[in-house]
């Protein structure tokens, strides 16, 4: 298996979609990111792990901006996407976030129907012309997010009535029927259960075919699972990163091998 | 250590004791519960005792202000009198006072009490035109001056009866005290009994007090809340479109956009802090501001919606705020996450979610506007109108009072008709505050049924 994501790896090695460089967060006096460089690749899936408190998170929603909502958070360095800078003054975060789309930790459905939840992104940011075009792309996304034949016949009904992972699937659709360029899980399986983590790990893999993935995960064998990148976070530091199996195999630093092994976390 | 006596292994561990008997330390864990469900249980029976009390005591003072009586006589309106230039000209017979008319009034009484036999030992001409009020008399005197044709014939007229005899059928009056009494007499009281059970003196529902405006202090059987409604309702009015738009305006810049510094920490502790000024004090920056600078009419519903606007808008933000704070904000990252901006998250999510909340705020502010009493007195609220203020927008400056000031009013006065008159009201008033109550639940109960 990993054989294959390696092949993989080596032909999309240069598509770079993300670069960071020396990267800073701050929470007001707390120094949450120390100097992070990383480069996620396009049509891959990378995982973030580490302890609890290590910035993982904070990292990952540096990467839309979301950290713009925190008013004590403050970043330095840079993250292009493309090749351009996201924190340009220029830069408008919404129109960021229509390309880098997100999945929570908990599931966040809107309060609203199955078809709203899914139809609201494409409706704010216009990219339907009529009523049919945006069943069509509710459709696409349910079924990208392997919901559809779950929920096709009750659209009409309320997205809280769902399972928790059907939820979190919904919130998927949700995010993905914008067509993104790359799309954030921060935790996206820690609110569900084993059949339900693995519908949405299927799926994750199904989504690398598209675009480029980002994972924060606690659980290390859901990255070995699902990741072809893995980057473990200690203390604000990115420790290591590189191809999953190598960091699981043969990690470089005492601190990676400690964590994965289990002595610390 | 070895002076302590070793206890014995059966008392060292908890006792093994049967179940089926509590022992002390649960009997104590339960005699305090059952204690505080019986505090809570009689904290709310005093509270039921005490509605109790003032619905019976409102009501049984008040129903009556919902029922008057009325004498039905035929009153032959003599033209001589009434258009003694005999042209038939409204604007000629419109120089004949209402005393006239009340000596019109008087004769047909008399006659009328001739005409049916009766015959009361010491019953005097002033009792007999005592009966009727002093309110008929401008009542017939309207009535004539639209239909000039009646001049000349009798007509059979519905007049009001005086206040005193009315409180005679409501057992206000009894003939010990109107033997005592000026304004009337045991004679009098005596006749309206035979003229009630003749069929002539009716009592009955009296719409007229709902619709009426105030009476002066001689006839207090005329006093009516309908000035008061209408100028209540305007003010409502004026607190609906300004302080709902600006209260939540406000709450949503402070609560969503506003940065959090030292300025907008300042603004909120003094919103806070003006929830708890005394209402009469915005009374007086109402008289300041907008009767003696801005030159406002006084008396008029727009001030007092103004004042009550300024008096209503802490409360509304505050309990805005409270709503909007209670939206999950995982419901805003999620709007943010698919790339709505700040704006379109606050109006698409969190206000939708937050409405039930705004709405009961909001209607819980203007049930508390419409039973203020002490910042309208200040602006001339207080003051006798009669008139009824013409229709909106102009109609917002014309001199109108409120329900509240209008029982405040009525307590005020001598006669006690008017304290029945004031229960009235506050019916009246009561009856406005549950349906503003069954309004805010049917709004909550729809918008929660959306999601």
């Amino acid at each position: 298996m990993y054989d294959t994501n390696r092949l993989e790896n080596a032909v999309g090695q240069d598509d770079i979609k993300i670069s960071a460089r020396k990267v800073q967060v701050f929470y007001g006096d707390k120094h949450a990111i120390k100097d992070v460089d990383v480069d996620i690749q396009d049509k891959t899936v990378t995982a973030f792990i580490g302890p609890s408190g290590c910035g993982k998170s904070t990292f990952l929603r540096c990467i839309n901006r979301m950290n713009d909502t925190i008013p004590i958070a403050r970043i330095e360095g840079d993250i292009k996407l493309d090749g351009e800078d996201i924190y340009d003054k220029r830069v408008d975060p919404v129109q960021l976030r229509a390309r880098i789309g997100m999945v929570f930790q908990k599931p966040n459905p809107f309060p609203k129907s199955i078809y709203d939840n899914v139809a609201y992104g494409p409706r704010i940011h216009g990219l339907s012309r009529n009523r049919a075009e945006l069943d069509e792309i509710v459709e696409r996304s349910l079924r990208g997010a392997a919901l559809w034949n779950e929920v096709k016949d009750r659209l009409q009904e309320p997205g809280t009535g769902l399972s928790g992972g059907q939820q979190q699937r919904l919130c998927i659709a949700r995010a993905v029927a914008t067509s993104p360029e790359v799309l954030l899980m921060d935790e996206p399986c820690s609110a569900l259960d084993p059949i339900a983590t693995g519908q949405v790990e299927e799926l994750i893999e199904q989504l690398r075919q598209e675009f480029s993935v980002v994972i924060v995960t606690h659980s290390m064998q859901q990255a070995a699972r699902v990741s072809q990148k893995t980057a473990f976070f200690h203390l604000g530091n990115l420790v290591e990163y590189g191809d999953t199996d190598d960091i699981f195999t043969k990690p470089q630093d005492s601190r990676t091998e400690a964590y994965i092994s289990g002595r610390i976390g | 250590m070895t002076d302590f006596p070793m206890p014995s292994d059966a008392s060292r561990k908890p006792s093994k004791s049967s179940l089926l008997v509590a022992d002390a330390r649960t009997r104590k864990r339960n005699a305090a519960e059952k204690r505080f469900r019986a505090y809570g249980a009689g904290a709310i029976a005093i509270a039921m005792l005490a509605l109790v009390i003032l619905l019976t005591t409102i009501i049984g003072g008040g129903a009556g202000a919902f029922r008057q009586t009325y004498l039905s006589i035929p009153v032959a309106l003599d033209a001589e009198v009434l258009d003694p230039k005999g042209n038939r000209d409204p604007a000629e017979m419109s120089k004949v006072l209402t005393l006239s008319y009340g000596r019109v009034l008087d004769a047909a009484v008399v006659e009328a009490v001739k005409a049916n036999g009766i015959e009361i030992d010491g019953l005097t001409p002033k009792d007999m035109s005592g009966l009727i009020s002093k309110e008929a008399s401008a009542q017939l005197r309207n009535r004539v001056l639209a239909d000039p044709e009646l001049l000349g014939q009798t007509v059979d007229v519905n007049v009001l009866v005086n206040g005193r005899v009315d409180g005679y059928f409501k057992g206000r009056v009894t003939m010990e005290s109107a033997a005592a009494d000026g304004n009337t007499s045991p004679e009098q009281l005596k006749l309206a009994n035979v003229l009630k059970e003749g069929g002539m003196l009716v009592t009955r529902f009296n719409w007229d007090f709902v619709t009426n405006p105030d009476a002066s202090d001689q006839r207090p059987e005329a006093a009516g809340v309908g000035v008061a409604i209408l100028g209540s309702l305007y003010m409502m009015l004026v607190v609906l479109f300004l302080a709902v738009p600006i209260g939540v305006a406000a709450s949503i810049y402070l609560e969503e956009f506003a940065p959090k510094n030292r300025w907008t920490d300042i603004i909120e502790v003094n919103i806070s802090n003006l929830a708890a000024v005394p209402s009469i004090v915005f009374g007086i920056l109402g008289l300041a501001a907008f009767i003696n600078f801005a030159g406002l009419p006084q008396s008029a519903p727009i001030v007092g919606g103004l004042v009550l606007t300024l008096m209503t808008l802490p409360t509304i933000i505050i309990s805005t705020r409270a709503a909007l704070k209670a939206v999950p904000p995982s419901i805003r990252d999620a709007a943010l996450g698919v790339g709505a901006s700040k704006m379109q998250s606050v109006f698409h999510h969190v206000l939708p979610l937050a409405m039930p909340g705004i709405l009961t705020g909001t209607i819980i502010g203007l049930a508390q506007a419409l039973g203020e009493t002490a910042p309208l007195l200040l602006i001339g609220m207080v003051a006798f109108v009669r008139e009824f203020p013409g229709a909106p927008l102009e109609g917002l400056f014309d001199p109108a009072t409120a329900l509240p000031v209008q029982i405040y009013n009525w307590t005020q006065r001598a006669d006690p008709a008017f304290i029945e008159r004031a229960s009235g009201a506050i019916i009246v008033l009561l009856v406005f505050l549950l349906c503003m109550n069954v309004l805010a639940v049917i709004l909550r109960r729809r918008f929660e049924r959306r999601w």
